[in-house]
């Protein structure tokens, strides 16, 4: 009996496996589903914000009453703003409570800003019936700025070539090289005369000047850096042109004057070819095309000069002593009250007052310091990770390493360094961006970056 | 009971939320007698800032004050000068954001010169300055609301 049931198991199982392979070769292979990874399209941009949303400046509210629910007057993860996703960025800009977005679309438009628009930094926004028009102050999500055409200029003609956003004013200079200014010109920061009492707001002035009137026919403008309330053009050519607030020396013409006449900075960076212009308020720092540095403006917390008895204004602009010695510099960063270099070798120095990313027990160094490699990603599995751009707010420092991830420390006001914390960080930390960082706008309060997809 | 000037400087006017936040602040701490919208112009602040006439901030100071509408409130209670400093900060917000991270200064502050808010540093400075931003209040009534 026992040997029987053994058999029948046997069987049994034998039955089996037959029966099974025989559905699997009966199976219809083309209703097999395979996996295929979801691929984004590599050209597409996305934008990534985080920090004070008070301000509208993060756009990422479609609806005042529902954010008013959900309140967060901050937000200190970086978060992907739905309009990178209807629309392709390729610029972004951060003032002080503002953002700039510099699209590319079918519909004509370039420019979309978000954020605090007291001095018509975004341009003329208005709501409601043409003759009762409100004046929109806060603008809560990206709104196109109507940059004013002359017949003949085409959408192409109107894309933006580089832009930069101040404390309260918007400079944007687009591809056929007209250069807008809007917003706050009480110092002559949008490059026009200033005009007493004048009324910022709700009003629809929009400055326009042509590169040839600044630089001349044979050279052209390739960027544009707003201090807080002063505004430097730098040509292809190497040559600095500066207007605005100089009560610190920032406009680099040799004088403390503020005014809105577009001038040459001279001094020591005359003749040379200016590669690069760092500025968050109103210390300047300047790259030539050897990697020398040069600065100017506020020098309060020694960050031009380390000497005893040094001069805490510098109105012309002179090439500094205390780089010397770092090696050839590829990038510069300049903040409130503090100053970055990163040299060719892809090490990131350091130096002035702040939280300057050694620890919480230094708060001020006079020379240049290195902060280690490791910090910014490079270890055992990937030593060949360097840094290769920084940046800083007037706060705040960032940087961007090779493997495209983003590197964040300093005062973490209102959560703009995006850790997901709202305290100080005190040595540099990776800040969660789902994509790889292209660019940073460091903003006063607020942090914008521009990335592409992993995959 | 004493008296003093709060002056907010145009960047924190122009700041919409900030603007709301430190006028709860100064709702909640203090009695305001008078309030008022003021530009200020060259001369004004000037005279206003004539104590500091040769340092070197002078001319960054006056040019500063002059970029946009300022906001200017008489306040009154008990200590009030001392109250309304330490609610402000230190004046060199670049050092305040770290030591006193929670004052008006360190959180809606851009720059030492752009530090949100100005305070008197003594009862005559007070009336001075209030006489300065206020004309049309007369001396004799502000020395009557501080006594």
């Amino acid at each position: 009996m026992l040997i029987n049931t053994r058999k029948v198991c046997l069987l049994l199982s034998r039955q089996y496996t037959t029966k099974a392979k025989r559905s699997l070769l009966m199976q219809d292979k083309s209703k097999i589903l395979t996996y295929t990874p979801k691929v984004s399209d590599p050209k597409k941009r996305r934008v990534y914000a985080w920090g004070f949303q008070e301000t509208g400046a993060l756009g990422l509210q479609t609806n005042i009453k529902k954010s008013k629910e959900r309140y967060t007057e901050m937000v200190h993860h970086p978060t992907r703003m739905q309009f990178s996703v209807n629309t392709d960025i390729s610029d972004i800009a951060a003032g002080y409570g503002f953002s700039a977005f510099a699209v590319e679309r079918s519909d004509g438009q370039t420019l979309f800003g978000s954020g605090l628009n007291t001095d018509s930094q975004l341009g003329f926004q208005v709501k409601g019936t043409f003759k009762d028009p409100k004046k929109l102050d806060v603008l809560i999500y990206p709104t196109p700025i109507n940059l004013p055409r002359l017949e003949h200029e085409t959408d192409a003609d109107m894309k933006i070539r580089c832009m930069s956003a101040g404390r309260a004013h918007l400079v944007v200079v687009t591809q056929n090289g007209t250069i807008f200014s809007m917003g706050n010109n009480s110092y002559g920061q949008c490059g026009r005369a200033i005009i007493e009492n004048e009324d910022y707001r709700g009003s629809a002035l929009i400055h326009r000047i042509y590169e040839k009137e600044i630089c001349g026919g044979n050279d052209d403008i390739v960027s544009v850096v707003c201090g807080q309330d002063h505004t430097m053009f730098l040509t292809r050519l190497g040559s600095v042109y500066t207007c605005g607030w100089g009560a610190d020396g920032q406009t680099g013409k040799g004088n403390y004057e503020t005014n809105g006449v577009i001038a040459q900075a001279k001094g020591d960076i005359n003749g040379e070819h200016i590669v690069k212009l760092a500025c968050a308020s109103d210390c300047v720092l300047a790259i030539n095309e050897k990697g020398d540095v040069f600065g100017w403006g506020n020098s309060e917390y020694g960050q031009l000069d380390d000497s005893e008895n040094a001069e805490t204004q510098v109105s012309t602009p002179r090439a500094l002593a205390l780089t010397k010695g770092i090696g050839k510099i590829q990038d510069i960063a300049a903040g409130g009250s503090f100053c970055m270099a990163l040299n060719e070798e892809g090490l990131v120095y350091t130096w002035g007052y702040g939280i300057l990313g050694f620890g919480p027990y230094v708060e001020q160094t006079s020379k240049p310091q290195q902060l280690l490699p490791p910090l910014f990603g490079r270890n055992d599995f990937s030593d060949q990770t360097t840094v290769v751009s920084i940046g800083c707010g007037v706060f705040h420092m960032g940087a961007i390493n090779s493997d495209g991830d983003l590197f964040m420390w300093g005062k973490n006001r209102f959560g703009h360094l995006g850790l997901g914390h709202k305290k100080d960080q005190f040595f540099p930390f990776k800040t969660a961006v789902n994509g790889k960082v292209i660019k940073v706008a460091f903003g006063v309060d607020h942090t914008l970056a521009l990335c592409r997809p992993f995959m | 009971m004493e008296i003093t000037l709060a002056l907010l400087k145009p960047h924190a006017v122009r700041n919409v939320y900030a603007f709301q936040q430190i006028q709860q602040i100064l709702q909640k701490n203090f009695k305001i007698l008078h309030t008022k919208e003021v530009h200020i112009t060259k001369e004004i602040s000037e005279h206003f800032y004539a104590e500091h006439k040769g340092k070197f901030f002078y001319n960054r100071l006056v040019t500063f004050m002059g970029s946009g509408p300022c906001y200017a409130f008489v306040l009154q209670s008990k200590n009030c000068i001392a109250k309304w400093r330490e609610l402000m900060g230190p004046t060199k917000v670049y050092k305040a954001v770290y030591s006193h991270p929670d004052c008006i200064r360190a959180l809606y502050g851009l720059s030492d010169t752009r530090n949100a808010c100005h305070g008197s540093d003594s009862e005559e400075s007070a009336v001075r300055e209030i006489s300065i931003i206020f004309p049309e209040l007369n001396k004799n009534q502000l020395t009557a609301a501080e006594s």
